[in-house]
C-alpha cells in the first residue's frame, strides 16, 4: 500500500525536493529565493502554454524518457534487481539522447553528445556500486540490501565515487557541462516547449528521487543513518554546486573516470581480498 | 473551476535579447536577477531559450542587423507572451533616433506591452516593469500575436536557405503600395 503511494507520488516528492533545493541555494547566496512550491507553479504554467512540436519522435521520446524514469523509481521502491534498475535508467537516458539528436538544433546535438560522454563517465561507477553490493550480500536485489545492515563503511570509497555521479546526474557544478544553461541553453531540452517540456522538467524531479533513493541504499536497514545521509549529502551537493565553477566536458570525463574508477576498483579489490 | 491562468504570473521565465544595446541596460537586467534585487523570488528564471519563456526583455534601439533575429525570436516564443522594451533606446530609439543603421525602437517590429524608460534604466524600474507585465500576461489569450513587420520569403542562394533579409525594412511595405 505505502509502496504504491510512494510510486504514485514520486514525481511530487522529487518536485518538493527541487523546490526546497532552490530555496536552500538562494539562502546560501543570501537572497530570499522562490517559494517552496515554485516547481508546481512552473508545472501548471507549462501545461497552460502553447506547445510547439518540432517532430513527433522528438516529443514521444521526451515522454518516453519521463515514463521510463518513473518505472525505474518504481522498481527501486519495490525492491527489484539493482543491476536491472541501473540498465533501465540507462535506457531512459538513451531516449533523451535520441530525442536530442532527432532535431536540427545544434545546441540539442551538443547536449546529446555531452550526455553520451557523461554516460561513459558515470555508468561504470554505477555498475561498480551494484557489484559492490553483490560482493557483500551475494544478491543484486534491492530488497535484500534493504534488509541487511548499513554498508557505508565497507563501501566508503564507492560512496565517494557515487557522490561524483550525483553531481553529474543532478546537473550540478562542477559537473554540469551536459546542461550548461548559459552556454548551450540546456542542451537536450532546448527544443521542448509547453506541456512537452513539462515532461522533461518532471523527469528532472524523478532524477532527484532516483539518485537519492540509490544513495539511501548505502544505509541499508538503518533508517536514521539513511535520513542523516540524505540530509548531509543534500547539503553537500548544494554547497559544492554554489562553491565551484563549471568544468569542461573532457575534464569531467578525465576527473570522473580517473578518480571515480580508481576509487571504485580499490574498493572492489579490497572487498575481494580482505 | 481550477484556473490555470493564475499560475502564469507565478512563474514567468525571461528571455533577454540585446538588439544593439550599449550593454548599460543589460547590466541592469542582470543586476535585477542577481542576489541584491533577486527577481527569482517571483519565480523568474533567465532561461535564454525562446521556446520556454514568457517574457521577452529587449534592450537596445534595434539595429538594422538585429531586426531579423528580433522578429525570429519573437515568433519562436509560444503564446501567451509579453514583450518589455527596456531602456530609452528600445522604447523610442533614444539618442540613436533617426540614425541610418537604427530602426527607432522595438515597437516598429513587434507589439510591445510594457515600456521601461531610462538611460540606463534602474533595476527597480525593471522589476516594476516585470510585475506590470505579469498583470498583462494574466489577461492574454493563447491566440497568435503577429509581429508587425511580417516575414518576406526566405531566399534560396546556392541551395542554402538565406534568411538575411527576411524582415521588411521600415516603410518598405508603404513604398510597395
Amino acid at each position: 500500500m505505502i509502496e504504491t503511494l510512494l510510486i504514485l507520488f514520486a514525481p511530487l516528492i522529487g518536485g518538493l525536493m527541487y523546490g526546497f533545493e532552490r530555496k536552500l541555494r538562494a539562502r546560501m547566496q543570501n537572497r530570499q529565493g522562490p517559494p517552496l512550491l515554485q516547481p508546481f507553479y512552473d508545472m501548471w504554467k507549462l501545461i497552460d502554454k502553447q506547445a510547439f512540436i518540432v517532430n513527433p519522435y522528438h516529443t514521444i521520446l521526451g515522454v518516453m524518457h519521463f515514463i521510463t524514469l518513473w518505472i525505474v523509481v518504481a522498481f527501486i521502491i519495490l525492491g527489484q534487481n539493482l543491476l536491472y534498475v541501473i540498465f533501465l535508467h540507462l535506457l531512459s537516458t538513451i531516449f533523451i539522447i535520441l530525442a536530442g539528436f532527432s532535431v536540427k538544433s545544434i545546441y540539442s546535438h551538443i547536449g546529446s553528445n555531452r550526455e553520451l560522454q557523461a554516460m561513459i563517465a558515470y555508468e561504470p561507477i554505477l555498475i561498480m556500486v551494484a557489484v559492490g553490493f553483490f560482493m557483500k550480500h551475494g544478491s543484486f536485489d534491492i530488497s535484500v540490501i534493504r534488509e541487511n545492515g548499513a554498508l557505508l563503511a565497507s563501501l566508503f570509497l564507492l560512496f565517494l565515487a557515487f557522490l561524483m555521479v550525483m553531481q553529474i546526474k543532478l546537473k550540478k557544478s562542477p559537473f554540469d557541462a551536459t546542461e550548461a544553461h548559459q552556454e548551450i541553453v540546456g542542451g537536450v531540452e532546448v527544443e521542448f516547449s509547453g506541456v512537452f517540456f513539462e515532461f522533461i522538467y518532471m523527469a528532472k524531479w524523478l532524477e532527484y528521487a532516483f539518485v537519492y533513493l540509490l544513495l539511501m541504499l548505502f544505509a541499508g536497514n538503518n533508517i536514521f543513518l539513511g535520513i542523516g545521509l540524505f540530509l548531509g549529502v543534500f547539503l553537500l551537493v548544494n554547497l559544492v554546486d554554489n562553491a565551484t565553477a563549471r568544468i569542461k566536458m573532457k575534464h569531467l570525463l578525465r576527473i570522473v573516470l580517473a578518480i571515480g574508477l580508481t576509487l571504485g576498483m580499490w574498493n572492489l579489490i579490497g572487498l575481494a581480498y580482505v | 473551476m481550477f484556473d490555470l491562468k493564475k499560475y502564469r504570473k507565478k512563474s514567468p521565465w525571461i528571455l533577454h535579447y540585446n538588439a544593439g544595446s550599449c550593454n548599460g541596460c543589460d547590466i541592469e537586467i542582470l543586476a535585477s536577477l542577481a542576489p541584491k534585487y533577486d527577481l527569482e523570488r517571483f519565480g523568474v528564471i533567465n532561461t535564454g531559450n525562446p521556446k520556454q519563456s514568457d517574457i521577452f526583455l529587449v534592450t537596445g534601439p534595434v539595429t538594422y542587423r538585429s531586426r531579423e533575429r528580433l522578429v525570429e525570436l519573437y515568433t519562436q516564443m509560444p503564446e501567451p507572451k509579453v514583450v518589455i522594451a527596456v531602456g530609452s533606446c528600445s522604447c523610442t530609439g533614444g539618442v540613436f533616433r533617426d540614425m541610418v543603421n537604427v530602426e527607432d525602437g522595438v515597437d516598429r517590429y513587434i507589439p510591445v506591452d510594457v515600456y521601461v524608460a531610462g538611460c540606463a534604466t534602474s533595476p527597480e524600474l525593471i522589476i516594476d516593469g516585470v510585475v506590470k507585465a505579469l498583470e498583462i500576461l494574466e489577461q492574454k489569450t493563447k491566440e497568435m500575436e503577429k509581429p508587425l513587420k511580417l516575414f518576406r520569403e526566405a531566399t534560396l542562394e546556392n541551395s542554402i536557405v538565406n534568411r538575411r533579409h527576411t524582415a521588411l525594412k521600415v516603410g518598405e511595405k508603404d513604398e510597395e503600395n
